[in-house]
C-alpha cells in the first residue's frame, strides 16, 4: 500500500506552506509536493486605484521585502509616466533596496536557517531556534540580530518606517537625504562589516560538517536569472535581465521590462496558490529556473565592490560552472550582505547624493508600464496597464518565490527520496525536507498573499490516496 | 562598561535611558492599537523627559533585545485577549525560567527580556508589562467602546507607572488592575 507523508505546516519560513510525499507500494518516495496554500489577491485589489497609489499599496503585500515592491512599482508608473528619475533619487532607492537585502539575508541566515547549521539538522527541535543559537554562539546571535537591525535602522532613516515604508513614489523619492543621517549611516558600517566577516568565517568553518546535505540539498541542472549590469556586474534596483543555462552559457541577455512577458511564461499546478515560471521558449517545466542570491552570484562576473570581489572568487571555486546545490544559498546570501554594506558605503560617499533633486514629475504618457527590481529572494517585476486618466485597469507581479517553485519542488522531492527509507522518517529528516525549502528563503506572502497567519505542514500519503502519518507544526 | 553592546547607538541620542515604553500593535486592527496609541500620549507626556525612550511596533521582534538591554527599566503596553474588553493590568514581568520556543517574527515581553540577557549581558532593573483588555481586533481605525472608555485610566496608570520605574521600584511589586 502507498502512503503520503505531510509536513504541515513548515516551519521557520516566511509565510504558510505545506510539503506532502507520497510513497510507492515499497514504501519509497515517488513524488512530493511543496503546496503554498494562501491566497495573494493584490492585483485585483488595486483595480481603480489611480496608478500613483501603486507603490504604496504593493508595498502592504510583505512586511519582509516591501521596499522591492516599492521599487518595482514605482518603476512600473514611471514606465506609465515616461519619465528618468534623477541620479541622486535612483542611488538612494539602490541603498534602500540593499538595505533591505541585507535585513532579510539576516532574517534567513541567523534566525531562520543557522539554527540547523549551528546546532545540526538532528538536534533537538526544543532548542533548535534562534535562543539555541544564542546559547551556543552568543557573538554569531549578536552579529545577526545586529546586522538585521542594521539593515532596518537605515530603511528607517532613510523611508521613516522600517515595514511598509513610504518615501519612493513614481518619479523618485519624496525628500533628499540630509548630511546628518548620511554621517548616521556611516557611523553603522564598521560594526556592520565586523559582523558579516564573523558570519562569513563561521560559515566556512561549519559548511563541511553539511557535505551530504550539501550534496541532495536540490542539487541538480537548471537555468538561473537576475539582472545585471552592462559590465556584467550585480545589480539589485537597475540593468536588465539576464538567463543562463546549467552549464553557464548566457541563455537570454537583456531582457528589458517590455520584453519580460514575451519570455517568461507563468504554469500553474493544482497543489499550490504559487505560479510557476518558466523560460517561454523551452517550455514547462523544461524552462524552469532559480532566481535569487545563488542565482546572482553564478551569473554576475563581479561585484563591483573590492571584499565581496574576493568573497565571489571563492564562491566560483565551489564548482567548475555554475553551483547547483540549494544548500550554497546560505552562503550566497552572505557575500551579498557584504556586498550590500560596501555598496551603501559607496553610494553614502557619492558627491551627489545630499543633492535637493529627487524627484522627477509627469502624468500618464503611456497606457501600460512594467518595472523590475531584484529582490532578496530573486527577481521581482511589476506590469500595469492604466486608462486615460492613470486609472488602473489589471497588474500582474512575477514574484521571486513564484520563479523558484519549480526547484524547491524538486528539492523537496530529492530529499525525500535520498532520506526516508520504508516510508518512515525521523524528525531530523523532517526537518531537512523543510530545510531544503528554507534554502531558498521563499516568501509566501508575498508569492500568493493571503488574510491571517502563516504556518506550513507534512503528510505521508498511500498509493490508494490515504493520509497514513500527518506532522503539524507551529 | 558592556562589552556586548554597541557604543555607538544612534537611538539613545546620548541620554541615559532611564525607562523604555514598548508598546506594540497595530492601529489598523482595531483594539490593538491601543498600544501604539498609548505610546503616541506618552511621547507627548514625556516628551521634556529626555531619560524616557518610546517606541511603538506592529510585533516585538528580537532586534528589541538591545533598546532593552540600553534601559534601567522597560513598560511594555500591549491589548490582551484573555481578559475582559477595557480591563486594565500592571504585572512585573521576568524572564522565563526555561529558553523559550521562538519566532523570528514576533516575542512576548519575557522572551525579550531573556533574550537581552543572553546576548547582551544586560537585564533591566525592572519591567512592567500594561495590557489592555481587547473587545474586538477586526480591521478598524475605531477602538470598542470598552477600549476608548478604558483610555484615560490607561493614561493615568502609564504615568504611574514610569513614575514608579523612574523611582527605582522593585519588579516584584503585586500587579494592579483596574
Amino acid at each position: 500500500m502507498s502512503q503520503t507523508i505531510t509536513i504541515d505546516p513548515v516551519t521557520r519560513l516566511e509565510g504558510h506552506g505545506k510539503i506532502t510525499i507520497h510513497l510507492n507500494s515499497q514504501g519509497e518516495v515517488e513524488n512530493a509536493h511543496f503546496h503554498v496554500t494562501q491566497v495573494r489577491g493584490f492585483e485585483r485589489f488595486c483595480e481603480g486605484r489611480p496608478y500613483y497609489e501603486m507603490p504604496g499599496l504593493m508595498a502592504r503585500i510583505c512586511g519582509i521585502c516591501p521596499v522591492s515592491h516599492l521599487i518595482a512599482s514605482a518603476k512600473a508608473c514611471e514606465a506609465v509616466m515616461s519619465v528618468r528619475i534623477p541620479h541622486t533619487a535612483a542611488q538612494l532607492r539602490r541603498m534602500l533596496n540593499l538595505a533591505q537585502m541585507v535585513q532579510s539575508h539576516a532574517l534567513s541566515f541567523f534566525y531562520l536557517s543557522s539554527p540547523d547549521l549551528l546546532l545540526g539538522m538532528d538536534a533537538d527541535p526544543a532548542s533548535r531556534h534562534l535562543f539555541g543559537v544564542v546559547a551556543a554562539k552568543p557573538e554569531l546571535g549578536r552579529a545577526g540580530v545586529a546586522l538585521r537591525r542594521f539593515g532596518q535602522s537605515i530603511i528607517e532613516l532613510l523611508a521613516e518606517k522600517r515595514i511598509h515604508p513610504g518615501w519612493v513614489v513614481p518619479g523618485g523619492v519624496t525628500e533628499p537625504l540630509p548630511a546628518a543621517k548620511r554621517d548616521e549611516i556611516l557611523a553603522m558600517l564598521p560594526a556592520a562589516y565586523d559582523n558579516v566577516k564573523l558570519a562569513l568565517d563561521a560559515y566556512k568553518q561549519i559548511a563541511g560538517q553539511f557535505k551530504e546535505e550539501i550534496e541532495v540539498f536540490a542539487n541538480f541542472p537548471s537555468l538561473y536569472m537576475s539582472l545585471i549590469n552592462e559590465d556584467e556586474s550585480i545589480e539589485f534596483t537597475d540593468g536588465e535581465v539576464r538567463l543562463i543555462d546549467a552549464d553557464g552559457h548566457v541563455l537570454d541577455d537583456g531582457i528589458t521590462v517590455n520584453t519580460f512577458t514575451e519570455v517568461i511564461g507563468e504554469a500553474v499546478e493544482p497543489y499550490s496558490y504559487t505560479k510557476f515560471a518558466y523560460y517561454k521558449p523551452l517550455g514547462y517545466p523544461q524552462g524552469s529556473y532559480r532566481v535569487g542570491p545563488l542565482a546572482r552570484l553564478n551569473i554576475v562576473k563581479s561585484m563591483g565592490t573590492p571584499l565581496a570581489e574576493k568573497e565571489l572568487a571563492e564562491f566560483k571555486q565551489l564548482a567548475t560552472g555554475p553551483v547547483q546545490g540549494s544548500f550554497h544559498y546560505h552562503h550566497a546570501r552572505l557575500v551579498e550582505i557584504l556586498y550590500g554594506i560596501e555598496k551603501i558605503e559607496q553610494i553614502l560617499n557619492d558627491p551627489l547624493i545630499l543633492d535637493k533633486h529627487v524627484r522627477a514629475t509627469a502624468g500618464v504618457n503611456r497606457l501600460e508600464g512594467a518595472g523590475y527590481a531584484e529582490a532578496p529572494r530573486g527577481t521581482l517585476m511589476h506590469n500595469y496597464k492604466v486608462d486615460e486618466n492613470g486609472k488602473m485597469l489589471w497588474a500582474n507581479l512575477i514574484i521571486a518565490t513564484g520563479q523558484n517553485n519549480n526547484a524547491m519542488n524538486k528539492g523537496v522531492l530529492q530529499v525525500a527520496q535520498h532520506y526516508v527509507r520504508d516510508g518512515k522518517f525521523t524528525e531530523g529528516i523532517l526537518n531537512r525536507v523543510e530545510a531544503v525549502v528554507r534554502t531558498f528563503d521563499p516568501c509566501l506572502s508575498c508569492s500568493s498573499h493571503a488574510l491571517g497567519q502563516m504556518p506550513l505542514a507534512l503528510s505521508l500519503v498511500s498509493a490508494s490516496g490515504e493520509v497514513v502519518d500527518k506532522v503539524v507544526r507551529g | 562598561m558592556n562589552p556586548f553592546l554597541p557604543n555607538c547607538d544612534r537611538t539613545m541620542q546620548g541620554a541615559q535611558i532611564r525607562c523604555l515604553i514598548l508598546a506594540c500593535g497595530n492601529s489598523l486592527r482595531g483594539d490593538d492599537g491601543a498600544g501604539p496609541w498609548l505610546a503616541t500620549w506618552a511621547e507627548n507626556c514625556f516628551r521634556a523627559e529626555p531619560a524616557v525612550r518610546v517606541l511603538a511596533r506592529q510585533q516585538w521582534t528580537p532586534e528589541l533585545a538591545e533598546e532593552i538591554a540600553h534601559a534601567e527599566s522597560v513598560l511594555f503596553v500591549d491589548c490582551a485577549v484573555n481578559v475582559h474588553p477595557g480591563k486594565l493590568q500592571l504585572v512585573a514581568v521576568t524572564p522565563p525560567a526555561n529558553a523559550p520556543a521562538l519566532s523570528a517574527h514576533h516575542l512576548g515581553p519575557a522572551e525579550l527580556l531573556d533574550l537581552s540577557r543572553s546576548l547582551y549581558d544586560s537585564l533591566p532593573r525592572s519591567a512592567l508589562l500594561l495590557t489592555i483588555g481587547a473587545g474586538s481586533l477586526e480591521l478598524s481605525e475605531q477602538f470598542s467602546d470598552a477600549v476608548q472608555a478604558a483610555l484615560p485610566a490607561a493614561c493615568r496608570l502609564v504615568e504611574e507607572a514610569v513614575g514608579r520605574l523612574l523611582a527605582g521600584a522593585a519588579p516584584a511589586d503585586p500587579p494592579h488592575c483596574a
